[in-house]
């Protein structure tokens, strides 16, 4: 029995000073409700995608506190596997509605981090990582920047190729009415940006960002109806020392063989795709891990426009991914199955990918240590 | 505060990664650092591969320019990692530096 | 005695900053700062730097030149004017890292500028008792001062470790052991207060040179020796003029001094001072050499000891020596001097 996705929303991803996580869920749960066309009562389980709540905000037990919001007394839980807590969420949501327990479901993913200061959330954000990786200090953006130059030594890489990623992905955000950053950015813009973690510089990297999304999932069939064809998991060591290779993330291509495998599809076959560019380097190896390009060949791709929008192969991350739509880190799982559902479902407006039938979400945990895929089918 | 019982716990298991060498796999400059490393700013973490095959992340210290190369030889040794704040117990860690 | 030196090792933080580089800061003329200390660089130790770490690095090389397992230690002093904390010992903290095991006797020890060498006469009079067979002494230390004050020239960093055992395998015999001990406020440091205070000119002939030259006087009486028959005389150097000054008082040319004076390419690394000098010595002594050396710690004392090359001297060592450790440095600007001070 497949998994129906029946409604998909975002709120608007971005600095929300006046905005609560309370706000935020209601705001994306009611209108997923409404397009579903029914009430929120008909929910039979709440599964929230957050990493920080408890790091920075000191509150656990988000299933209830989401579920008393929203007026239910259903199941809930709040699921964390890092910046794949969303994809996580949605990819227990699918296994519980296929267990056969329940009918209808709620997905909701939610971050809220601009209410502190950006050196307690690149704090906060080093839990996704090993112990060893904080008492060096290497930050998300450390480790990413340890596996660019590890590409760009192995496959002549550059950085003027990275900065291309982050030019694609501000042009289609420039698209989306939700996302963070709806301005159009230069290579040479990227290039000329502060270092961070070098190689990477600010314009490389995805911000810190407050959102949601929802999804409700359902085992009714619907004609017509955008259905979650797979929805695979997979994990690898915490921390980047252990892994043998850094220019790949082992987890991604596991878990993407083993989507591929159930959805009985090929890389070839995908249409559209919302990939985890935490780091502009991030989309490269999510090229190549997903098998869209051969190993050393995404960059040039990319660079060729040959995942951009108006090319007829495939195109990625037209929400603008998370460097431009924004990274709230819980929601962004569940806000790529919002983006590629709409692709599918033909209401992307200006940033739709003509004739979109399959499409694919690629959510990453900390450096690669969670990797959950989706493929979506029309 | 770090629990003092936790960085005793973590102690036991650095004297056997220090004093061994290996070359660096991976490396970059932090510039932008979290909280708790402000004061350290800018600094290097590397990825390292020790000669018993283990891989270390860990920050380079006592380096020259010319030290940040992929296959640089260095050196484990014994350095405070975090900020032990007025109170707290010291936390030691591994650090790594230039063999030249 | 039956007890001697079984090998040595030290360690120099890498950083150096010039007098040249904090004088003009003050409005001072390096010049005249160089001449009056007779210093024109000290040794710097990093932000992550403290006398447990580089105690660590200076016993790792000491452990490696004696040849012997730190299982074997079974006792453990450490001197220093800088323990990290004022309750809980710099010694055990040392003794884990380094594998000594838990049967071993560990305590701290103060006493200004000589910790480091109370820690080898009152181990080396443990080991010739036959309490124990061998054990270690280490002066460390991360010298702060405030800003301005003169002591900026000169306080400094460095570790130096000593094995100790019975004369059998030493490199060196300790023939005879001296102290010289009064209560005289020199330089100070009230608890919980962060930079110590001194009492200028104080610190000169009521202070090193009194316990120094008394100290010094009554090691040639027991020792039964005169200094034309030392090769090499160590003494503290809390700058480049007192031991010169000291050395000329006990008799001793400037060839005598010239070995130990590390001052002049690190400044003063307290406890770590005659402990670094001494070791400079023994990597040029050969058999038969006898060396003398005199230490000072404020507040005020002085160690003495005599030692005497064995048959086992100049033979290859697997540490390096101290040439080599002060080769590789990197010298910074006062600005990253202060951020260097902000301990981690």
């Amino acid at each position: 029995m497949p998994v129906t996705i029946l409604s998909g929303v975002t709120s608007k991803f971005g600095e929300l000073w006046d905005v609560s996580p309370r706000n935020l869920v209601k705001e994306v749960a009611l209108a997923a409700a409404d397009e579903a066309g029914f009430a929120l009562d008909k929910i039979e389980a709440v599964f929230v995608g957050n990493m920080l709540s408890s790091s920075l905000g000191g509150q656990d037990h988000l299933g209830a506190f989401f579920s008393e919001e929203l007026g239910l007394s259903v199941p809930a839980v709040k699921i964390e596997a890092a910046c794949a807590s969303g994809g996580m969420a949605a990819h227990l949501a699918y296994l519980a509605i296929k267990s056969g327990q329940y009918k209808n479901v709620l997905v909701v993913g939610v971050e809220k981090m601009t209410d502190h200061k950006p050196e307690a959330v690149a704090a906060a954000l080093m839990g996704a990582g090993s112990e060893g990786e904080r008492e060096a200090g290497a930050t998300f953006p450390a480790l990413y920047a340890l596996i660019a130059r590890a590409h760009m030594l192995k496959y002549g890489t550059t950085e003027a190729a990275m900065a291309e990623v982050s030019v694609k992905n501000h042009f289609h955000a420039s698209l989306n009415s939700h996302a963070q950053f709806t301005n159009r950015i230069t290579r040479q813009m990227v290039m000329e940006s502060p270092v961070v973690a070098s190689p990477l510089k600010i314009l490389d990297c995805s911000p810190i960002t407050d959102g949601a999304a929802a999804l409700i999932l359902s085992s009714k069939p619907l004609k017509k109806g955008i259905i979650i064809s797979a929805s695979q998991a997979a994990t690898d060591s915490l921390g980047l020392a252990q892994r043998l290779d850094l220019t790949t993330l082992k987890a991604a291509v596991s878990a993407s063989n083993k989507a591929y495998q159930e959805a009985g599809v090929k890389p070839e076959d995908i249409k559209v795709a919302e990939v985890h560019d935490c780091f502009s380097i991030a989309e490269i190896i999510a090229m190549e891990d997903l098998g869209f390009f051969p190993k050393g060949e995404a960059a040039s791709a990319i660079e060729k426009g040959k995942t951009q929008l108006g090319n007829n192969r495939l195109v990625v991350n037209t929400s603008g991914g998370l460097k431009a739509a924004g990274h709230p880190v819980g929601a962004t799982g569940v806000k790529q199955l919002v983006e590629v559902y709409q692709q599918l479902k033909g209401i992307s407006g200006k940033k739709q990918v003509p004739g979109a039938d399959l499409g694919l979400t690629h959510n990453i945990g900390g450096s690669g240590a969670t990797a959950v895929i989706h493929i979506l089918k029309k | 505060m770090i629990s003092p019982v936790k960085i005793w716990r973590n102690q036991k298991k650095i004297r056997e990664i220090l004093n061994q060498n290996g070359n660096i796999v991976s490396f970059t400059q932090v510039f932008v650092p979290p909280q708790g490393f402000e004061s350290q700013a800018p600094y290097v973490v590397a990825i390292v591969k020790l000669e018993s095959g283990r891989r270390y992340t860990a920050q380079l210290v006592d380096y020259d320019k010319k030290n940040l190369r992929v296959g640089q030889k260095v050196v484990t040794v014994l350095r405070r990692t975090r900020s032990a704040g007025d109170e707290g117990i010291i936390p030691y860690g591994i650090k790594f530096k230039p063999l030249i | 005695m039956d007890a001697g030196i079984l090998g040595y090792g030290l360690y120099l933080p890498y950083y150096r900053i010039k007098t040249a580089e904090i004088a003009p800061v003050w409005g001072k003329l390096a010049s005249d700062i160089e001449r009056s200390l007779g210093i024109s660089q000290k040794s710097v130790a990093a932000m992550d730097e403290d006398a447990v770490t580089m105690a660590y690095q200076a016993s790792l090389d000491a452990l490696l030149d004696a040849g012997i397992n730190p299982g074997k230690i079974e006792a453990l002093m450490v001197g220093s004017e800088s323990h990290p904390y004022a309750v809980n010992p710099t010694s055990t903290i040392l003794g884990e890292f380094l594998g000594i095991g838990h049967s071993y006797l560990a305590t701290d020890l103060e006493f200004a500028c000589k910790a480091g060498t109370t820690a080898l006469i009152s181990l080396a009079a443990m080991i010739s008792s036959g309490t124990f067979s061998t054990a270690m002494a280490v002066g460390s230390d991360c010298a702060q001062a405030k800003p301005h004050d003169i002591l900026e020239y000169t306080a400094a960093s460095g570790a130096a470790a000593f094995i100790l055992g019975t004369k059998h395998k030493a490199i060196a015999d300790i023939v005879a052991i001296t102290s010289y001990s009064s209560d005289t406020p020199d330089f100070w440091r009230r608890d919980g207060v962060r930079f110590p205070s001194h009492g200028g000119r104080f610190t000169g002939e009521p202070a090193y040179f009194s316990h120094v030259e008394n100290c010094g006087r009554q090691l040639f009486e027991k020792s039964k020796l005169t200094a034309r028959d030392f090769r090499f005389a160590v003494f503290h150097m809390p700058n480049g003029k007192f031991p010169k000054e000291a050395a000329k008082r006990l008799g001793f040319t400037e060839e005598q001094t010239a070995a130990s004076l590390i001052v002049k390419d690190i400044g003063n690394p307290y406890t770590a001072s005659s402990l670094i000098g001494l070791a400079a010595a023994l990597d040029q002594a050969q058999q038969n050499d006898l060396i003398f050396l005199v230490s000072y710690g404020s507040g005020a004392g002085s160690d003495g000891l005599v030692l005497r090359m064995t048959k086992n001297a100049g033979k290859k060592r697997n540490g390096a020596n101290y040439q080599e450790r002060q080769y590789r440095k990197k010298y910074i600007s006062y600005l990253d001097y202060l951020k260097f001070r902000g301990k981690i």
